[in-house]
């Protein structure tokens, strides 16, 4: 921002600036809309109203959470597609003309809307799940005796009482519809991401790609303080409310079948029916196991694992240190703001600090550059804020007075760490291995840009199959991220779970 | 006061739990003839069902048979249920039940909200039950006392059939207790609110209530 803008931010400014801040915001404002509604309607039917299916849907509703929403963006495209599976099956239904399109064109930015709102629904259903189970419930009888129904309580009652919580789902979501690069890019959608792309790799001039990063991150940390914001609000809110006992409500005849058919649709729509066609694809390929989707899926788990392991040892000895210490939270606080940061911003800002040091340390300018150094170091940033979520609070389980017996039986710092703090952090650990694990291995934007050279990873064969039209090919590694995604997803389904209990 | 023998009718009541296999009777055959007006109150065991009889009389639980008769209107029998919701019952609970995210003015009218003179009677209420200084606190603001009186100015302002209280004052202390008794029923009477009260406390009781029954092995027997 500092170095003046060049000619291109001028005529970016001038022609584009506009659209790419209409169309961003068009998205964010859509996406917004439907998953508040998706999310928070079907969080309130799973848990105050009992119907078919309920049991199952209780975890299947987060499970598009494994779709991230560049492959959802593929699916679509060829499903809605003239000669895709959609438009066939409804000629076959209606017996009618082949010329015939029953669909409409799926590649616009209502498209993306619908992408996004069935792949990021689950950020607002599992915050408004989990603060509507922590609504006492007093409070919702003393709404009945007033003679509220049960429409009524949810408007006047429930809602502004989760409505926190709604916010930090929502500020979540748009992190991430701005943030994405992969879908917006399928759909030609001009944004800031793909605006980013393409003066950086069009134009070939990093630093307006910096500028207008700069623009974006800005909006993006605006949207991460809102979240931070609206999380201390829920803490407020719940440190009042009583342990749910609440019995949910038999729906019966018409209001059971709509409940089933509202959980239904975001599950089959954002889960099953991309899984459905993956395999569809997969199926008609001879070798789906070629050497070139081996390679990519031992790429995938070989980084990913390597900067996994890292983010897991780093937020260890940071929370000990910080605990061991007394020292505040204020550099766990500073390091998660990386959670925020868009993969494609993280690339562009490692590159430009790879390329100062490789002049400044040695006359060979890509030795730092394009080594798996700037994409282990982009994972660390991105993904620092989900393990320390979880180790964090895990931590904060283990009470003080444990360190301070040991101290007074011997035990220096390490031997702490070594033998109470680990052993006590095991499933902490594990589980933010997993969780961490399953955000890298579909992450897109910073690993296209930083994989050094020929290192293709799932994500990336993905995206380049699918830039190609090669959907077919494109369908196995696709699944192969999804198999990868469900592993945290049921973990964190117990968790949830747990919580019910 | 024209006043029914028969206000409010629980006739064999049973009401049971189902845990895991086993099934614990908490009402058996229970049985109230209740007049317009009169003021019940119910002492007993921890345990004993005193809670659940005034939660089936509102519709929060659902007794196994029986049946029970308000105005004659009949809110629960084999066939009807008829909705929390609908019965007009005010319930004013032990536990604090305001809504958090509410004020005081907001928390009395909720029940009220449609109607177009809800500001004056929250007011009249307020005034009533003395806490119109407290009209924009949060719940999180309020004492104990406080928030039982803005709890019961709730409940009331909705002019309900019937109160009932569940030990709604043994969290206040006893000075409290001897300022707030009588205001409460005078406040009762001139609304002419039935009302049924659950209690340990038989100052309580004496300052209150115009009957007294025990509720022992699930049934009622006066005292």
């Amino acid at each position: 921002m500092f170095l003046g803008f060049s000619e291109n931010f001028y005529h970016l400014y001038d022609n584009l600036l506009f659209e790419y801040s209409f169309n961003s915001l068009i998205l964010v404002l859509g996406v917004s809309f439907i998953v508040t509604i998706i999310g928070v309607t079907t969080a309130w039917f799973v848990t105050f109203f009992n119907f078919s299916g309920k049991k199952v849907f209780q975890w299947a509703l987060i499970l598009p959470l494994a779709v991230p929403p560049y492959l959802l963006a593929y699916v679509f495209t060829e499903f809605f597609d003239y000669s895709g599976t959609a438009n066939n099956f409804m000629r076959g239904l209606l017996s009618s003309e082949s010329d015939i399109v029953f669909f409409p064109n799926i590649r616009t930015i209502y498209g993306a809307i619908a992408v996004f709102s069935f792949t990021l629904y689950p950020y607002v259903y599992m915050v408004a799940r989990v603060a509507f189970m922590n609504i006492s419930p007093s409070l919702i009888e003393a709404s009945k005796l007033l003679g509220k129904n049960s429409i009524s309580t949810f408007f006047n009652l429930l809602i502004p009482l989760i409505r926190p919580a709604i916010i930090a789902g929502i500020a979540l979501v748009a992190m991430e519809t701005l943030s994405d690069f992969g879908a917006v890019q399928h759909f030609a959608i001009p944004t800031f991401t793909t605006g980013i792309f393409r003066t950086w790799t069009g134009l070939y001039d990093l630093n307006t790609a910096l500028q207008l990063s700069t623009i974006l991150l800005t909006v993006v940390f605006c949207f991460f303080a809102i979240e931070k914001n609206s999380r201390n609000k829920i803490r407020y809110d719940n440190s009042t409310t009583l342990k749910n006992l609440y019995k949910p409500i038999q729906l019966k005849k018409f209001h059971n079948v709509a409940a089933f058919l509202i959980c239904l649709v975001p599950v089959f729509v954002g889960f099953f029916l991309p899984v459905l066609e993956l395999i569809n694809w997969s199926s008609q390929i001879e070798n789906i196991f070629s050497s070139k989707a081996i390679v990519a899926a031992s790429n995938t788990l070989y980084v990913s694992m390597i900067a996994t392991v890292l983010i897991c040892l780093i937020t260890l000895i940071i929370n000990f240190i910080v605990r061991s210490f007394g020292m505040s939270q204020l550099i766990n606080d500073i390091l998660s703001l990386g959670y925020a940061v868009p993969g494609l911003i993280l690339a562009v800002g490692i590159t430009k600090m790879f390329t100062i040091l490789d002049s400044l340390l040695i006359n060979f300018d890509t030795f730092i550059t394009g080594s798996i150094l700037g994409l282990v170091l982009a994972y660390i940033i991105k993904t620092y804020a989900i393990s320390n979520n979880v180790l964090n609070s895990a931590y904060t389980s283990i009470p003080l007075s444990l360190d301070e017996s040991a101290k007074t039986l011997g035990s220096g710092r390490l031997s702490i760490l070594r033998s109470i703090h680990i052993p006590m952090l095991k499933t902490g650990l594990f589980t933010s291995f997993l969780l961490v694990m399953a955000e890298l291995i579909k992450e897109l934007p910073a690993t296209l840009i930083l994989r050094p050279f020929n290192f293709d990873t799932l994500a990336v064969s993905v995206y380049l199959l699918a830039s190609e039209e090669r959907m077919f090919e494109a369908a196995f590694p696709g699944l192969m991220i999804i198999i990868f995604g469900l592993i945290p997803i049921y973990f964190l389904n117990k968790l949830i779970l747990s919580k019910n209990e | 006061m024209n006043r029914t023998n028969k206000f409010l009718d629980i006739k064999n009541i049973k009401l049971s739990f189902d845990n895991k296999d086993l099934e614990i009777m908490v009402l058996r055959n229970l049985s109230l003839s209740v007049k317009e007006g009169d003021f019940i109150a119910i002492t007993g065991a921890s345990g004993s069902g005193k809670t659940s009889l005034l939660r089936s009389i509102c519709g929060l639980e659902s007794p196994k048979e029986g049946q029970i008769i308000l105005d004659n209107s009949i809110m629960f029998n084999k066939e009807i249920s008829i909705p929390t919701e609908q019965r007009n019952i005010g319930l004013v609970i032990q536990e604090k039940v305001l809504f958090p995210h509410m004020n005081t003015r907001q928390n009395i009218e909720f029940g009220i909200s449609k109607r177009n003179d809800k500001n004056e009677l929250s007011n009249e209420i307020m005034e009533k039950l003395k806490i119109q200084q407290l009209s924009e606190k949060y719940p999180y603001q309020l004492s104990g006392g406080e928030s039982q009186r803005v709890a019961l100015a709730r409940s009331i302002v909705m002019k309900p059939k019937l109160l009932l209280l569940d030990e709604p004052f043994s969290g206040l202390d006893t000075e409290l207790k001897t300022t707030i008794y009588p205001e409460i029923k005078s406040i009762l009477n001139e609304n002419k609110i039935t009302c049924l009260m659950v209690t340990h406390d038989l100052t309580e009781v004496k300052a209150l209530a115009d009957k007294l029954f025990n509720l022992e092995s699930g049934k009622l027997v006066e005292i």
